[in-house]
């Protein structure tokens, strides 16, 4: 199956937005008859039957807005010349589009835009792809009356701020599109026009550079710009793109569809994709601009190997790379015993190359040590959902959140880890939707430009359990529960038994208020608000999961859903917001230990048998280790090789001493990467990665949407990232031999019930399908349990309060938790080497003033951080987002060791770890922490023995 | 591999089982999900360790271990 580009050309610009209605209105324009939706402006009904009525101020991505006259029409019957774009369709409706009146005037209108217009086209980064030139053409301009001698805006300056944009002011036209688009579209309102009539012009927050002011780099400026004003600085610099092909982002877990428009086997720019069923055309600062990290100087190319972590690397051929892992791995199985092996997937990578991955560990190695890094984020999700709804996986689709009317979101940060999808929700909250916020942190959007939370429910970190309980407590104690739903829908005997615990007096907010730290009647008021409404919706995120009661929480947010009737429709639900691009697709290929692909434990001999037959194997039927436990097991000596895909677990797992003791103690180590990420400093096998530009696959983001990963380059190290799997299990004397990942997805919808209906034809045909995709739903699911769950009935599940061991004590008196910010993505091995390092360049302590003022701590001072775990120093920030008691970083840079100063602590069901609460104490110091000095020494040496090895290579080569 | 950790770890599903109502159900459960989320041998390690101290469980998580010692004889004969 091959790749066939296709030809840049701009998308279709039907001029206004579609409009919803089901009723149908017929008009006619310039003589030919046109049927569509009502409300649908006169421009768009025009457009449908390829009558392209001139404009400059309108695109179908943003509402009318009637300002540039130049799409004026005459209607029968009509006084004057209406506007198309503000014009909307009625009934037997006579448009004329075209005639000598309208040709005059839209003349003068271009005469008068083009007056004040620089004429360099020619040397025009936009030339050929210029709305403005397209209309100078289409209305025919030949002169310009007012010549171009008078007052115009010729002469002002440039604004570079921004590392992947240009602001150019004099070709602007203050169409108001970009204005328009950073508020509708992305919802930040950063820029504006200030000024008046002549004066007017474009300008981001306080007329400040675009880098300073608060815009936030999402880019839907810039492709809503019909001129060269606001422009990518890539194609400033590389001019146009001649092909394109639609792929998926790479980033976090709203899975963006982007066109990655290209010149030769370059990319030029991503722009998203009108099309894609996530992002409908809108993308973040990551996904549009952060994409230079693909072709970035630390890319490996070579396999190297070695037989200790302080030896020199060799580089090798890809064979001997895979002869010398298959040997190590053998004699350490010989030696040490068959499971004294394992392998780790990646939620980065795609969901054949996680399958192939989990494949090779239960098939050539021959047990079950597979585990992904959902293990540290979204494994109680999986756990938890299962246990209540049947499925391991969120209800609904994210357009879903266009018909809420009470919105929850607990322990996330859509704004910074979500934004595309922020975006949406923040549409939906200024048409009026309430908002209800759970986080011991003042995220964005308990206020922000037109967004403001109802109820901002500021918990202490470590009582969501307790809060959740309270606010069940008060819808039952209050009579507001759903009782034909929770009759119809769910086990009744479940049910009793949780309405008797939750009813009893310690799960009252009034109770719980002391641990929470929530006033008792801002609870009831939440709940009474999420319960009455017409449709709830409940979003998560790590905030819930990454805690010892990870898996407790999701099962109480089940709990209220199904108590208040909202699951099995548009606009209600559970969502959980997924970190990585792939998270919910590496858990659903198998990834766990515990389970094969599609959730089916390991122990049900008939899947087993499916399996079985088709490797060709005999499958050990226990659980193999998790990720956690490879580490304990590691220490104690039991386990001694591990191939791991496209992580970082030594930089992204807790208790960094304990993991880096367990790296230092295997035998063998595979890392399969596109840089030396801090793991690899641990390898004694590095196998080139293949980036998500250079490969085939799938993605399945949070909305459980698979979406395809199309290959628009080659791969820098020769081969995809599935292809080295393949080669690997080959040299371990396990044959696979699939010539195109499509095989791969074939294979997985053979064997795995919610995925029989999906084929790369059928993604090609569609785009992107919504899992379960089968005979009872040939197209997908955007929204499951419609009229049943997936388990039969819903199950209420117990979920008692049980603190964490976690607490504060005159030692450590105050909790750290962590989190995300926008233009950094998780460990930064992507992001920090690509531009956005301008907005991040190091993590932050954030602390409280009261704190800060009682320690002695300015902002910008260094202030040690210590747990029982470990120590590491930061610069200060002072910020009222937190309480007092409470701090906050980030994990986005290595040498910050965050994960130094976490702890081994983890969720009882699933043992992700407990990242969101650790006791520790500040203090204002001098100087790095141990840890990082002796961090900054382990990096010298591993980055010399890899420069060595680099330089060798390059000898042999010349 | 770490015992002690595993002990906590078994004490942790006992104490977040253990809504107060029915013991069996409790002590089933947490036996139910130690077999179904632990390999053999973190089994066999903590059983192992019971026996050589008995205080290093919970009354639930003891009752628990034992029954999982129970339906895995070749755990149980250690």
């Amino acid at each position: 199956m091959s790749l066939t580009y296709k030809t840049y050309q701009r998308e279709p610009d039907l001029g206004t937005p579609a409009a919803e209605s089901t009723r149908e209105v017929t008009v006619t324009v310039d003589g030919v008859e046109v049927t569509v939706p009502e409300g649908t402006s006169v421009m768009r009904a025009a457009a449908t039957v390829g009558i392209n009525i001139p404009k400059v101020c309108a695109t179908d991505s943003l509402d009318a807005f009637g300002s540039c006259r130049l799409c004026l029409v005459e209607i029968e019957g009509a006084k004057g010349l209406p506007a198309s774009c503000t014009t909307v369709v009625r009934d037997g409706m006579e448009v004329t589009t075209q005639n000598k009146r309208l040709a005059d005037i839209r003349r003068n209108v271009m005469e008068l835009y083009i007056s004040d217009h620089p004429l360099d086209c020619l040397t025009c980064p936009t030339n050929g792809d210029c709305e403005l030139q397209d209309m100078a053409g289409a209305v025919g301009l030949r002169d310009v009356r007012y010549g171009y001698a008078g007052s115009n805006h010729l002469d002002m300056q440039k604004d570079t701020s921004n590392p992947y944009f240009t602001f150019d002011p004099s070709k602007c036209i203050v169409c108001s599109r970009c204005v328009r688009a950073c508020e509708e579209i992305q919802g930040t309102f950063a820029l504006t026009i200030a000024g008046r009539g002549f004066e007017s012009k474009v300008a981001a927050s306080q007329d400040q550079p675009f880098l300073d002011s608060e815009c936030v780099s999402c880019g839907a400026c810039v492709q809503a710009c019909p001129t060269a004003t606001l422009t990518e600085n890539s194609l400033i610099e590389m001019g146009g793109a001649e092909h394109y092909a639609v792929t998926t982002c790479g980033y976090c877990g709203v899975g963006c569809s982007f066109r990655a428009e290209m010149k030769g086997g370059e990319v030029v720019r991503m722009i998203p994709n009108k099309d894609g069923k996530a992002n409908h055309g809108h993308s973040c600062v990551k996904g549009r601009f952060a994409f230079g990290y693909a072709t970035h100087k630390d890319r490996i190319t070579s396999p190297m190997i070695r037989e200790s972590i302080h030896d020199p690397w060799q580089e090798v051929s890809w064979e001997d790379a895979f002869r010398f892992t298959a040997d190590k791995f053998k004699q350490i199985q010989a030696r040490y015993g068959r499971d004294s092996i394992g392998g780790i997937t990646s939620s980065r990578c795609t969901n054949e190359e996680t399958y192939l991955v989990q494949k090779l560990v239960r098939a050539a190695m021959g047990n079950n040590n597979v585990d992904t890094c959902a293990r540290v984020c979204h494994s109680p999700t999986g756990y938890g959902l299962k246990a209540t709804l049947g499925e391991s996986a969120g209800t609904q689709a994210f357009d879903s959140v266009l018909e809420a009317d009470v919105i929850i979101i607990i322990g996330a940060n859509p704004t910074d880890a979500h934004p595309v999808f922020a975006s949406q929700m923040k549409r939906r909250l200024r048409e009026g939707a309430r908002l209800i916020i759970v986080d011991p942190r003042a995220i964005d959007l308990v206020r922000s430009p037109h967004v403001k939370a109802d109820y901002h429910l500021q918990l202490k970190p470590g009582t969501n359990v307790a809060l959740i309980n309270a606010m069940a407590h008060a819808v039952l104690a209050e009579k507001l529960e759903a009782k034909a739903f929770i009759e119809q829908r769910c086990e009744k005997d479940a049910y009793e038994d949780w309405r008797k615990f939750i009813l009893e007096e310690r799960n009252s907010p009034e109770a719980l208020e002391a641990q929470t730290g929530v006033p008792a009647e801002q609870v009831r008021a939440a709940a009474r608000l999420y319960a009455s409404a017409p449709n709830g919706a409940i979003y998560y995120g790590l905030g819930v999961s990454e805690h010892s009661q990870g898996s407790t929480m999701v099962m109480g947010i089940a709990n209220l859903a199904m108590a208040t009737g909202n699951l099995g429709r548009e606009g209600v639900g559970v969502n959980p917001l997924r970190g990585q691009n792939n998270v919910q697709g590496s858990c659903d290929m198998g990834s766990f230990p515990h389970e094969l692909p599609g959730y089916r434990h390991i122990s049900d001999a008939s899947v087993r048998d499916l399996f079985e037959k088709e490797w060709g194997v005999r499958l050990v039927a226990e659980p193999g280790l998790r990720i956690p436990n490879m580490f304990d097991a590691a220490v104690a000596g039991e386990f001694k090789g591990l191939y791991v895909q496209g992580e970082d677990v030594a930089q992204s797992d807790p208790d960094t001493h304990h993991v880096t003791a367990a790296l230092s103690a295997l035998e063998c180590m595979v890392v399969q990467d596109l840089f030396l990420n801090e793991t690899a400093k641990f390898a004694h096998v590095f196998l080139p990665g293949s980036s998500f530009l250079e490969k085939n696959g799938t993605f399945t983001n949070a909305e459980r949407r698979i979406s395809p990963v199309r290959k628009v380059v080659e791969p820098m190290a020769g081969y995809e990232d599935w292809e080295v799997t393949q080669e690997l299990a080959k040299a371990m004397g396990f044959p696979m031999n699939y010539s195109h990942p499509s095989e791969i997805m074939d294979e997985i919808a053979r064997l795995t019930p919610t995925f029989k209906g999906v084929s790369y034809a059928k993604l090609d045909q569609l785009g992107s399908i919504q899992w379960p995709c089968n005979d009872a739903a040939v197209e997908g699911t955007p929204t499951m349990h419609i009229t049943e769950f997936v388990r039969g009935k819903g199950l209420f599940r117990l979920t008692p309060y049980v603190a964490t061991d976690e607490r504060t004590t005159r030692k450590y008196p105050l909790l750290l938790t962590t989190g995300r910010i926008l233009s950094q993505y998780n460990v930064g091995a992507q992001t920090r080497r690509t531009e956005n390092l301008r907005w991040h360049d190091e993590d932050v302590v954030e602390i409280h003033p009261h704190d800060a003022e009682q320690r002695g701590i300015n902002e910008g001072d260094w202030v040690g951080l210590k747990s029982r775990a470990g120590e590491t120093v930061l610069r200060a920030r002072i910020t009222a987002r937190l309480q007092p008691g409470v701090v906050y970083t980030t994990f986005h840079h290595p040498e910050s060791g965050a994960n130094v100063v976490t702890t081994d602590n983890s969720d009882w069901a699933t043992n992700c770890p407990e990242y969101k609460v650790t006791a520790v104490q500040a203090a204002k110091v001098t100087q790095l922490s141990k840890w990082q000095q002796e961090f900054e020494e382990f990096t010298d040496e591993q980055l010399k023995l890899l420069r060595e090895a680099q330089a060798r290579g390059e000898e042999v080569v010349s | 591999m770490d015992v002690t950790k595993l002990a906590r770890m078994a004490n942790q599903i006992a104490e977040n089982l253990d809504s107060g109502s029915n013991e069996a159900r409790t002590v089933a459960g947490v036996a139910d999900h130690m077999q179904r989320f632990w390999t053999p041998l973190m089994c066999k390690q903590l059983i192992e360790r019971w026996r050589e101290e008995p205080d290093c469980l919970s009354p639930i998580a003891a009752k628990a271990i034992a029954a999982v010692a129970e339906r895995q004889p070749a755990a149980s004969a250690g």
